[in-house]
This record gives structure tokens, C-alpha cells and sequence, in this order.
């Protein structure tokens, strides 16, 4: 087969990524390595109870203790207004984020802040943190969301009415909020069906589990300006977050991106930033702030835990004529989880005329939910993606062919709204059905199971700046923290629009004050839209360098053109000139009107949604319930692969994290409410002993939105990983597991009742 | 206005519910973007903030995140606004 020769010199290969020596070496700074002079240690007192009044705090006694620098409470931030503000999925209160940093009337889960002080050693920090003395009144506390639903379940909020539901309830509940969306008729749709399926699911709310904790240092002038030095996913939203809680002008505070240890979405919030300046502003020195792996665990956002019940019919042939999803998701201590996310990408990937989701955002005493890798999609996933593969069976249909035939495509009507605009689902399950692997003859106790998943991807605003050196070297500075290999894509596409070589461009992140505003690193949006962001100013500066160019031969500027990283006479009746390099033009930079360089916002739309099919193989071990993953094979719709290695890193985190999800990640709590594996050692994520070679097909069905055809791949690929391995172990031990983990106390549950009737 | 062209605009249940008494379905003439929120501005006063800072846009089903002023519509385009998108 001949190869199709790529028309780039750079978009699509891997080069050695900027950031690798300085990580090896230990030279990358994160967000725990600053320092400044002075610099105090900052310590947080944290609730030992899941739910508590607040009667009292009494923090004298830490006051007095030599070395103690400040102490603060909750009532050291000024107070906000109770009001939803922002878009409907995103939506935040500053009443609740103010009160998850610091709690103020009520503590709502084990390892909510209290207190914090600032000390000029660890030691003392964490002794004056125990001469804190904290009055509480325990109170009555629920974790399980379908128990937090229950008409006696203890309150959280004795004021919270669900949002959403017409006419209002009179009743307070835990329930704040209900969403339904629907399309054609749900009724009629089942009504057409000659085999429907329907069942109920549960799911575990998982951390992220980034391995660095949150860290930051944060200093306070006299003058009332601030600066910050934090490892987040987006440092201009931390900045607006800080001075919002803190109460500060956003030109008064200037924050400095780190590298970053994971986040993963975890990380699209603050929890220290905001008490760091304040003990900074109480202090007058600079404070450090930074957790530990318990803190990370009982104290930040894990993703939702949910209940579902989902219901699919279909003809004999295989068409799918409808699907209902309920979709009950833990918030955590605040309103806010990712349901609506998940009612609108259950059952994206096909063309179903008649859909119902309806879904519930419920308050429990957990950390608050964070965005977590396609927030809200894999949870639902799991639960239509397993339906799904019953309903195949009871058809008959190979599972890959039976989700082909159902396949959305250009035109199809989602259940958000518009009708779809791009193809790739399609291309993901081909890819799949080609693969060898996939007929592959298994052994005993080995089961196969396929699923695939949907992801919105995000776009939005991004700002780059690029600047030309007099030697023809490039900067290109984003505001988009590096977590996924950015700053290789980003100069990647600098090279390949200059038509420079790769390792002429160094891509940086700059801080809030040198780079225009840019949304965070999420939702798998830098490489599309940062990258259009890059892409601008590169442009701007080929019309700058061209114009040099003229001068410097003294045309006009029409008569030069850009090619292959030169200026060049546009035509031969231009005159005899000998083409002009980036780095000739450069080192005349002074003569032909100074320093060359640009910035360029986007407000980027047009992003294509992702898709991905995965197959996953098992083999179930009859005597502990162990399912052993033997061979994972990814296919996800990357538009066009910037940077092919970081692509194929992305698939196969995203698959080793929903690998987790699927079979060991969980939360356990004594009957206080006490988390009691808050560490790596008992709350499981995978490591590389557990784990395959994770086998990536990078399908492409360019983006025509983007000037490379770019489609974000940070998200999707965790999406269908959790149904695909329950569908492997199905098909393996004939059980069919409808809760998360499938751990193997489970498994073994499963197994002893084997003969009790499945599937 | 001169270049302006009929679209066709749609709001989800819930927006319609709280801004715009219950009525989902629009026909607008427009160029661009900006020209639709300022027409259903001017039937509805107010929704204009409404829309820009709590939608997304979607144009013939292309997502348009930020709701860009200038993103044009063409004659018979269908205009989405829906709740804006998160992401990990």
C-alpha cells in the first residue's frame, strides 16, 4: 500500500519534547520548589467530623505560641453573596466556594478546612494548628447518593430547594438541582422496540490522583498587590478565583504558572491560594502552602459517584428506536456536580430518534466534586455502554457492528440541541473492527469487551505572544499550563507556519501579566485553541516579516511573498533578490522598525467533538476474583496528531485511569464518615505491574475549523473503558457487573452466585 | 439591514422557561451573531447579557464556545443556545 506522504514537515511527527530534561533532572520547578526570602510555613486545621455545627473557634492559645506568625478563619474573608452566577453546566456560587475553602457555620465532610496558620517552621505550624480548639456539635451525616436522596436523610443545607423543578418544592432536600433533556418521542420509541434491555448501575466516586498535591506560595505587599506562584491547569483562573475570594483587583495580583504533576481537572480550582495570601496579608512575609497526600484525598475534588438506571430498545435489525437514562450524581458537600454532562453524552455517539435523560445533582458529605477527564461522561458511559452491549446480545449483533449500524453522523440530532457537524465516531469503530486482535481466539475464564464513548471538547480563549530573537530563534509564550506536551505542540505549529525548524522555537508559559487572559488547560482545548492562538501571531509576524522584507529591498510589500521560512520576490518582475531568511531579517530588526513580535487572542469555536472505541481483553480469576487486563486497543478521533507521541500518551493515560475506575478505585469510610484510605498504599490506582502494553490507533478525520485539522484528545479516551472491561468480564464469566470497582470481593460475589440466573 | 439573512434560532427547554416565557423557536434576521442576540435582545430586553455569559452557540451544529460576535450565519442557519461546556 503506498503511504499518502503528509503535506507537513513537523505537524504529525514526535521531537523530543522541551520539558523532558529539565523533569529528569530535577531542575523543573513544581509547585511546592519556590521559595522566597522570609518565606513562613503555612498548615490548615481540618475537620475530624463528616458533618458538624461550628459553635465555637478559640485560637488564642495558637496565637501565643512563639513563631507563630498569623492564624486565620473563615471570617477573614469577606462573605458572598448566596447567587448561582455563569452558564448553566458551569455554573458557581461564591456562597458555597467560599465556604468549601474555608468552612464557616458547618463543617460538611471529614477534611474540611477550619483554620489555618502561618509559622516560621513546619514544627510550629503544625503545633499551633493543635492549640486550635474547635467547638463542634456533630450532626447526622450521609455519603451514598440514593441515601442522600432519602425523604429522612440528613440535610446539608436546611434551606436548599431543587432548582430546576416547576412548580417549586416546598420542601428543603439534598437534591439542588434537575435537569431533563429530551428528543422525540420516548414512548413511541419504546413502543417500536421488539427487544429492550433495561438496568441499574453504580458507580464510585474516584480522585483524580495527579501524584503532585496541591502546592503554592503566595506573597503580600504592603501596597496591596499580590503574587502567586501555584501549580495549577490555569493560572489566570486561579488569579481570578483568589482575588474574587480574597478580595482583591485582578491587576493587583499576579499569579506564575509551575510545572504540574497531574491534574487532570482537579486542578481547575483553588483551595490554598486564597488562605495563603490571607496569612500572607496577616503575616506581612511570604507563606507557603502545601498539602499532604491525606489532604489531597479527604479535602479536594474526587469525580461524583452516581445511580443510574438506563433503558435502550431496539428491532430485530439492529436499529436502536430509543434510550432513557436517569442519572443521579454526588456533588460532594456543594451543588455542582457533572450530571448535565452526563445526560448529554450518554448516548452521543449514536443516532437515536427518541432519548430522555434526566438527571439529579445531589449534595452528600464529600469534598466537592471537581472536573474530572470528561467530567460526568464516563460515569454515564458506563452505565448506557453495558445496556448496550446486552441489548446486542439479545439481538444477536456483534457488539462493534450493532454500535456501527447506530453510528451518529453529520446531520444527526444530539439530545443537547444542534445536530451534529463532524464525522469520526464512525471511522473509531471501523478501526476496531479492522484490528486482528479483535477475532482473536481467547482462552478459558477470557472474555472480550468492547464500548466506545463521546466528548464535547472545548475551545474558547486563548492568547499567545511570539517574538523573533535577532539570531532567528522563536519564543512562544501561552498562558496555557503545560500538562499534556503543549509546549511541544505549540511549537510544532509555530515551526511548521514559520517554516522554521522545530528546534529554532522555544515554547514557554508566562505568567497573568505577560501573556493575554487564557482559559484553563481543560477540556481538551489547548491544542485546538491555544494553537490558533500560536497560529495568529505566527501569521501576524509573517506579514511583519514580509514587510521588512520590502523594506529592506525597497519594494513594495505585495511584491514579497512567504515560502519555507523566506521571504522571496513574489514574481521575477519584482527585481533580482536573493531569498531572506527568518534569522536575515531578524538581524535587521533594528533597521527596519525594531523588535519583532505579536500577541493574538482567540475566542476559538468550531471545535469537533471526540470520539473513541476501545476493546478490552480479560481473564477473570475463578479462585480471588482478580480480573488480569490482557490486552487494551484504543482507537480515538484526533483530527489531525500534532504531536504524535503526546496523542498516543493521552489514549493510553486516559485508558490506564479508567482502568482504575473499573477495577479497584474507591472511597472507604468508617461509620463517622472518616475517610480511611486517604493514600496511595490502600486507594489503588493502577501502576505498571497491573497494566498491558495499551495498544493506540490514531484515527483522523481532520477538523476544517482548524487550520490542521485539530481535534482535542486529552478526555474521551478515559470514556468507554470502565464499560469495556465490564463487557469483557461478562462475556468472560457470564456476570454481568453493574457496580464500580469491580474489585475482587465482587467478582467472587458475582461468581458464587453464578448459577443464580445473568446477564 | 442590507446582507441580513433569516436564521432559524432554538433554545433549550430551560433557557426558554426563564427568559423567554416558554417559547423555544425564533426566526431572525441577522448577519452574524451579534445581529441575533441583538434581535431576540430587542423582543426580550435583557436576555442579551443572558445569553453571552451563560450559553454556548452552536451554528449548523458547529459549537461556537464564546458566542464570537462576528461568527456570520448564513440563510437558513439553525442557531443553538445552549448551557456552556466544562471540561478535566
Amino acid at each position: 500500500m503506498n503511504e499518502i506522504k503528509s503535506p507537513y514537515k513537523f505537524v504529525g511527527t514526535a521531537p523530543i519534547r522541551p520539558d523532558g530534561v529539565p523533569k529528569v533532572t530535577g531542575v523543573a520547578k513544581f509547585g511546592n520548589d519556590f521559595t522566597l526570602p522570609g518565606t513562613l510555613h503555612g498548615k490548615i486545621l481540618r475537620s475530624p467530623h463528616a458533618h458538624a455545627l461550628i459553635k465555637s473557634i478559640d485560637t488564642s492559645k495558637a496565637e501565643a505560641l512563639p513563631g507563630v506568625k498569623a492564624v486565620m478563619t473563615a471570617a477573614d474573608f469577606p462573605d458572598q453573596n448566596f447567587a448561582y452566577v455563569g452558564p448553566a453546566r458551569v455554573q458557581v456560587n461564591f456562597w458555597h466556594i467560599t465556604r468549601n475553602i474555608m468552612a464557616r457555620e458547618k463543617v460538611l465532610y471529614d477534611g474540611h478546612a477550619v483554620a489555618a496558620v502561618a509559622a516560621t517552621s513546619a514544627a510550629i505550624a503544625a503545633e499551633a494548628i493543635s492549640l486550635i480548639e474547635v467547638d463542634y456539635e456533630v450532626l447526622p451525616h450521609v455519603i451514598d447518593v440514593d441515601e442522600a436522596m432519602a425523604e429522612d436523610a440528613p440535610l446539608l443545607f436546611e434551606d436548599m430547594i431543587t432548582r430546576g423543578v416547576e412548580p417549586a418544592p416546598t420542601k428543603p432536600s439534598n437534591v439542588a438541582r434537575n435537569v431533563v433533556f429530551e428528543i422525540g418521542d420516548i414512548d413511541a420509541g419504546f413502543a417500536e422496540a421488539d427487544e429492550i434491555v433495561e438496568g441499574e448501575y453504580k458507580t464510585k466516586p474516584v480522585h483524580q490522583g495527579y501524584i503532585e498535591p496541591h502546592a503554592c506560595l503566595a506573597r503580600y505587599d504592603p501596597d496591596g498587590q499580590g503574587e502567586l506562584w501555584s501549580a495549577s491547569q490555569g493560572h489566570f483562573v486561579v488569579r481570578n478565583l483568589t482575588a474574587k475570594i480574597v478580595g482583591m483587583k485582578l491587576g493587583n495580583l499576579k499569579v506564575n504558572p509551575a510545572e504540574i504533576g497531574g491534574g487532570f481537572g482537579g486542578k481547575t480550582v483553588v483551595y490554598l491560594e486564597p488562605v495563603a495570601m490571607v496569612l500572607s496579608k496577616k503575616a506581612g512575609a511570604p507563606v507557603r502552602l502545601a498539602m499532604g497526600r491525606d489532604e489531597v484525598f479527604r479535602a479536594t475534588g474526587p469525580t461524583s459517584g452516581a445511580s443510574m438506571w438506563v433503558k435502550v430498545g431496539a428491532k430485530k435489525d439492529g436499529t436502536i428506536t430509543a434510550a432513557q437514562g436517569v442519572f443521579k450524581f454526588q456533588s460532594g458537600a456543594f451543588p455542582g456536580s457533572p450530571v448535565m454532562n452526563a445526560c448529554m453524552c450518554a448516548f452521543a455517539p449514536y443516532d437515536i430518534p427518541n432519548q430522555r435523560a434526566e438527571g439529579f445533582d445531589v449534595v452528600s458529605n464529600r469534598p466537592k466534586a471537581a472536573a474530572y477527564r470528561a467530567p460526568g461522561s464516563p460515569i454515564s458511559n458506563f452505565a448506557a455502554e453495558s445496556t448496550l452491549d446486552i441489548l446486542a446480545k439479545k439481538i444477536g449483533m456483534d457488539p462493534l457492528e450493532f454500535r456501527q449500524k447506530n453510528a451518529a453522523h453529520i446531520g444527526t440530532q444530539t439530545i443537547a440541541g444542534p445536530k451534529l457537524a463532524h464525522e469520526g465516531y464512525s471511522e473509531t469503530v471501523d478501526a476496531i473492527l479492522e484490528h486482528p486482535g479483535y477475532k482473536a481466539e481467547l482462552g478459558p475464564n477470557q472474555g472480550r469487551g468492547v464500548a466506545s464513548g463521546y466528548w464535547f471538547n472545548g475551545a474558547g480563549e486563548s492568547g499567545a505572544t511570539v517574538y523573533v530573537n535577532a539570531d532567528g530563534t522563536v519564543v512562544v509564550a501561552t498562558g496555557s499550563p503545560d500538562i499534556g506536551g503543549s509546549r511541544a505542540s505549540m511549537a510544532i505549529m509555530a515551526a511548521e507556519t514559520l517554516g522554521i525548524e522545530y528546534d529554532q522555537v522555544r515554547a514557554t508559559v508566562n505568567d497573568t501579566t505577560s501573556v493575554p487572559y487564557t482559559h484553563v488547560t481543560g477540556g481538551s482545548r489547548v491544542t485546538y485553541a491555544s494553537g490558533m492562538a500560536v497560529i495568529g501571531a505566527c501569521e501576524k509576524v509573517i506579514e511583519d516579516l514580509r514587510a521588512r522584507a520590502a523594506i529592506i529591498w525597497d519594494v513594495d510589500v505585495d511584491a514579497v511573498v512567504w515560502e519555507d521560512g523566506h521571504a522571496r520576490p513574489a514574481s521575477s518582475n519584482v527585481g533580482d533578490f536573493d531569498p531572506l531568511s527568518l534569522a536575515d531579517i531578524a538581524a535587521k530588526a533594528a533597521a527596519t522598525g525594531g523588535p519583532i513580535g505579536t500577541s493574538n487572542s482567540v475566542a476559538a469555536g468550531g471545535q469537533a467533538p471526540g470520539f473513541c472505541t476501545q476493546f478490552v481483553d480479560v481473564e477473570v480469576d475463578p479462585d480471588t476474583g482478580k480480573v488480569t487486563i490482557l490486552r487494551a486497543v484504543c482507537a480515538q478521533d484526533a483530527g489531525r496528531a500534532i504531536h504524535k507521541g503526546y496523542v498516543e500518551g493521552q489514549m493510553q493515560g486516559g485508558v490506564v485511569q479508567g482502568i482504575g475506575w473499573a477495577l479497584n478505585e474507591e472511597y472507604i469510610y468508617d461509620d463517622k464518615g472518616r475517610l480511611s484510605n486517604a493514600g496511595f498504599l490502600d486507594y489503588r490506582v493502577p501502576v505498571a505491574s497491573d497494566l498491558p502494553f495499551i495498544e493506540t490507533i490514531v484515527v483522523e478525520v481532520p477538523n476544517p475549523n482548524h487550520p490542521f485539522g485539530v481535534k482535542g484528545v486529552g478526555e474521551v479516551n478515559i470514556c468507554p473503558t470502565m464499560a469495556a472491561i465490564g463487557n469483557a468480564i461478562a462475556n468472560a464469566v457470564g456476570r454481568r457487573m453493574d457496580s464500580l470497582p469491580m474489585s475482587p470481593p465482587k467478582l467472587l460475589e458475582a461468581l458464587d452466585h453464578r448459577d443464580g440466573g445473568e446477564l | 439591514m442590507e446582507g441580513d439573512v433569516t436564521v432559524r434560532v432554538v433554545f433549550t427547554d430551560g433557557l426558554s422557561h426563564l427568559y423567554t416565557d416558554g417559547k423555544k423557536e425564533f426566526e431572525i434576521q441577522a448577519r452574524n451573531l451579534r445581529g441575533v442576540i441583538k434581535a431576540l435582545d430587542a423582543q426580550y430586553p435583557g436576555l442579551a447579557e443572558h445569553l453571552e455569559e451563560e450559553t454556548t452557540v452552536a451554528i449548523d451544529g458547529e459549537i461556537h464556545e464564546s458566542g464570537n460576535y462576528v461568527q456570520p450565519v448564513r440563510e437558513g442557519s439553525e442557531v443553538f443556545f445552549i448551557p456552556k461546556l466544562e471540561g478535566g
